[in-house]
């Protein structure tokens, strides 16, 4: 397999995020800790139960986006 | 998900708010001149300060305000925007947030600068109180408000076109805070050493049509909640824009009056004012003049 074609599967979902941003952020609902889910490009808060998106690299920390977990 | 438990009025819709920010982020360019002037005098409070930042959090700054933050040497400027594209284009580390609801832990920065967009909040003493928290001990917050009397003459010429036309009233212009309550509302929210204080910005257009197309270049068109949802009438803006008192070249003149608030977040090494009844010396003492007695219900000199 070429580089080329491995790429889209190594690129995280999403966008990279910095990883200083991960460090500061938190679920702005309970303010609890996230979980980065690399393979959906999401920032899970399990507390909140709510899984919020990254488009192009821009953590989407709106609790109206995030997705509801099961 | 939840609503803000028995939140404050919500006075704007925030999800319009954010459309409007995302359609503005491809044409803010735009109005750049007047963001940068007011990010300026704003970050100017920054050279009074001996500290040294090396985190800093832009608040919805549209682009004027990371870049004059990294100019400082602030190696770390994240980017905040209720609207994602606009907190794109305005930093490289950049996230879509709510100053309602911010998604930073305790602690995450040692400067934070909200320029011109916590007018559009419906919780300011809750925005506030997690600005605050976002903080370090003896981090520092630095915010421009419109005040009270921005587009004071739109606002009337729109008012009064509108009373004409329909005999009623719609909200077109938001509500702007007076300094008194912006430095009263920093105390509420914990902060030490608070300061209030107004600089005049006086922005001229040559035409009504100038200042209302800027007004939609940086996303600034209304989002008050109980605004008219109906289609104003066809001449509704033409007849404010002849209302509006023009200078002798034509021009018009809308006051921009930002309230600017410092505050820091509390720490031991601050200033604070001695508790009552702990001095060691008599201010008479102090002041070399003699004590003499209220009468005598007060207390022993």
């Amino acid at each position: 397999m070429s580089d080329e074609a491995r790429k889209p599967k190594d690129a995280p979902q999403g966008g990279a995020v910095d990883p200083r941003l991960l460090e500061i952020l938190v679920c702005p609902v309970t303010k609890g800790p996230l979980r980065y889910d690399r393979e959906r490009g999401e920032l899970i808060s399990e507390r909140a139960g709510l899984a919020y998106p990254i488009r192009d690299g821009i953590p989407i920390m709106l609790p109206e986006e995030a997705r509801k977990l099961d | 998900m939840s609503e803000p438990a028995a939140g404050p009025a919500e006075i704007f819709d925030r999800r319009l708010v954010r459309l409007r920010r995302d359609r503005a982020a491809a044409t803010v360019a735009r109005v750049a001149p007047i963001l940068d002037a007011a990010a300026e005098r704003l970050l100017d409070r920054l050279d009074d300060v001996t500290r040294r930042f090396a985190r800093a959090l832009d608040l919805g700054g549209r682009g004027a305000v990371a870049p004059r933050l990294r100019a400082r040497g602030i190696p770390f400027v994240v980017s905040a925007d209720l609207s994602a594209r606009m907190a794109g284009r305005a930093g490289e580390l950049a996230v879509a947030a709510d100053e309602e609801w911010l998604p930073f832990a305790p602690g995450s920065f040692d400067l934070i600068v909200a320029c011109l967009s916590l007018h559009w909040v419906n919780d300011l003493p809750g925005a506030l109180l997690q600005i605050r928290r976002a903080l370090v001990p003896d981090g520092l917050f630095l915010a421009a408000l419109p005040g009270l009397g921005t587009l004071q003459p739109l606002r009337v010429a729109l008012a009064e076109a509108e009373a004409e036309l329909r005999g009623g009233l719609a909200p077109r212009v938001s509500p702007f805070p007076e300094l008194r309550d912006a430095a009263h509302l920093l105390q509420r929210a914990g902060f030490a050493l608070p300061v209030a204080d107004v600089e005049e910005l006086t922005l001229r257009y040559r035409s009504a049509a100038a200042l209302f197309a800027d007004l939609r270049a940086a996303g600034e068109t209304s989002a008050v909640r109980a605004r008219d949802p109906r289609t104003p009438p066809r001449a509704l803006f033409p007849l404010a824009a002849a209302r509006l008192p023009a200078e002798a070249d034509g021009s018009l003149a809308m006051p921009l009056p930002l309230v600017m608030l410092t505050g820091w977040a509390p720490h031991e090494s601050q200033q604070k004012p001695a508790r009552p009844g702990s001095a060691q010396v008599r201010l008479a003492d102090a002041l070399g003049a003699v004590e003499r007695s209220a009468g005598e219900k007060a207390g022993r000199p």
